[in-house]
């Protein structure tokens, strides 16, 4: 007898006296399950399955194990604190957090950051979208019990935290390296040499990643299909949409930056299941490092941060108004709205991460129906981020 | 999607609903809507467009007595964001529901502000609590709410010779 069947039998037999106390009993009462948060391949977050046999019937979303209270941390802080705090919004794509809240405090200053800086903002910005793709691909494979993939894509994702390392100074957390007004220091010596090696590393890797291992696709092909109407219904957003067949992102749609001057395709496939996610998920790994080459042949010469901004003083009055920002992170749209009241600090910030909504209403209506065994391979597939969820 | 089709929806609103607009820059349309009616014209705007219920802010205006919410919806046929925003009362905070125009999404939305600001949503069904657990004290995102007092209480004994620096 397998671990899993003993366990579904024990929960059985328990189920009257102990799992099923609030619920009235019904003849075919299943039993609950829980999916996290103490579960290795959850993350910080937990979902309460309830179960008939090894279906789903239905399932609820258990967040809040992250939560750290940041849009209420902001208002307490100036600026320059807070881009240091973006920083944590979410721990994969710390850079892509940081460049949301320099843009916000820009568009409400009226800073208009200089070109090099712009261009250093989308190439730190797609690299870091290569990195959180990357781990995604690492604990998807991992989830779907495809190990090789992991380690893959953990060795390959060490290189670029070495370029992070090199150029902001930090290896996850570059400590708000994209700040109001530009960039905090230009490259350093080689940086360029530098990525241009590493994206060749990255294009060998997404070759291997391409190869249809039976391992992956038996257990993700025609799992956890989303179609076009329950995305858009549930507001999902990136590469979740986009594998249901909307070729929508915010970095064609509604340029920021200068991602209009670059020459880049929005990956898109009509299947809505966990598998054409993946693969949207490996296209958009080959577009970043088509912009980022794009970036470093166009890479204007000058200043990297605004010349008003070049003396950062600690406390500078935000004018009165607010903004929303929008930008295409690695999971989807993210957003911030700033509202400020004419003081130092922002008066209000409401933090918009993608994954609140692929981690709640996304995720409950995809569970819904589904086999036990494949519940990790829906979780993962929607590249979820327990820490931008809870914020 | 040009400047141009942009003050053309405004001025649809302005002339079907009587609510004026501005248009900010290119692809971002602000409105202040009022609190009657304000499911229909969502349900208007939904018709026009504007599928992606992006997110919903609330803020906290004390000295006002009132809160304001935000509403940030996009249009993925026409690539312009509307951030549509409603004044309540701050101390009869209920607002009409928009889970029958954006479904799933609206309802989490409306879920977490429900938690952190007390915000009532009639008509949305399920309001239950995201982040925090067993909360019996005020919602922590009003400005009312004090967090370092919170922390203090909480966590540090003024007792302690390390941690009394926190009270004083």
């Amino acid at each position: 007898m397998s671990a899993r069947s003993t366990m579904t039998d024990t929960m059985n037999a328990n189920e009257s006296t102990t799992i099923n106390q609030s619920q009235p009993v019904a003849e075919d009462a299943g039993y609950d399950f829980y999916f996290g948060p103490a579960h290795p391949g959850s993350g910080n977050f937990g979902v309460k399955l309830r179960m008939a046999g090894e279906v789903v019937t239905s399932a609820r979303a258990d967040p809040g194990y992250l939560h750290r209270g940041f849009e209420k941390l902001m208002e307490y802080r100036l600026p320059i604190q807070n881009s240091v705090l973006s920083d944590r919004i979410c721990v994969l794509e710390a850079l892509n957090w940081n460049l949301i809240h320099a843009e916000a405090v820009e568009e409400l200053m009226e800073i208009e950051p200089p070109e090099r800086a712009k261009y250093i903002r989308v190439i730190m910005a797609e690299l870091s979208r290569i990195q959180s793709h990357i781990i995604w691909f690492g604990a998807f494979c991992i989830g779907t019990g495809f190990e090789t993939g992991f380690k893959l894509a953990f060795g390959y994702r060490d290189y670029i935290l070495d370029l992070f390392e090199m150029i902001t100074g930090g290896r996850v957390y570059p400590a708000g390296y994209i700040c109001p007004g530009g960039v905090r220091r230009g490259f350093p010596d080689g940086a360029t040499q530098k990525i241009a090696q590493v994206l060749d590393q990255i294009g060998r890797m997404v070759r291997i990643e391409e190869i249809e291992h039976p391992a992956l696709t038996a257990r993700t092909k025609g799992v956890g299909v989303l179609n076009l109407e329950d995305a858009i219904r549930l507001g999902a957003t990136g590469p979740v949409l986009r594998a249901s067949g909307l070729k929508a992102d915010v970095r064609k749609d509604d340029p920021y930056e200068v991602y209009e001057r670059f020459d880049f395709e929005v990956p898109a496939r009509e299947e809505g299941d966990a598998y054409a996610r993946y693969l949207v998920g490996i296209e958009e790994i080959r577009q970043s490092a088509r912009i980022i080459r794009q970036a470093l042949q166009q890479l204007p010469e000058g200043e990297v941060i605004a010349p008003k901004l070049k003396r950062i003083k600690l406390a500078t009055k935000i004018p009165e108004g607010d903004v929303y920002i929008r930008n295409e992170v690695a999971r989807g749209e993210a957003g911030m709205y700033m509202v400020s009241d004419g003081g130092d600090k922002p008066y209000r910030v409401k933090i918009r991460g993608p994954s609140f909504l692929h981690m709640i209403p996304v995720l409950e209506h995809l569970l819904t129906g589904a086999q036990i065994a494949d519940v990790p391979a829906i979780y993962w597939s929607l590249n979820v981020c327990p820490a931008d969820l809870d914020r | 999607m040009g400047a141009k089709e942009d003050l053309e929806i405004l001025d649809k609103i302005a002339s079907e609903f009587k609510i004026k607009g501005e248009m900010r820059r290119k692809g971002r349309i602000w409105l202040d809507a009022p609190t009657e009616g304000f499911v229909d014209f969502c349900k208007w705007l939904k018709e026009r467009g504007f599928e992606h219920l992006s997110a919903i802010s609330a803020i906290d205006w004390p000295g006002e007595g009132m809160y304001e919410l935000a509403y940030h919806l996009w249009s993925y046929l026409d690539k312009t964001l509307i951030t549509l925003k409603v004044k309540i009362d701050r101390q009869n905070a209920v607002m009409d529901s928009v889970t029958e125009v954006w479904d799933g999404s609206a309802q989490a939305h409306e879920r977490e502000i429900h938690e952190l600001f007390g915000i009532e949503f009639e008509g949305n069904n399920n309001l239950t609590p995201l982040f925090l657990e067993d909360w019996e004290g005020l919602p922590p995102f009003r400005k009312d709410f004090n967090w370092r007092e919170y922390v203090g209480e909480k966590y540090y004994d003024r007792h302690n010779e390390r941690e009394r620096v926190y009270y004083d």
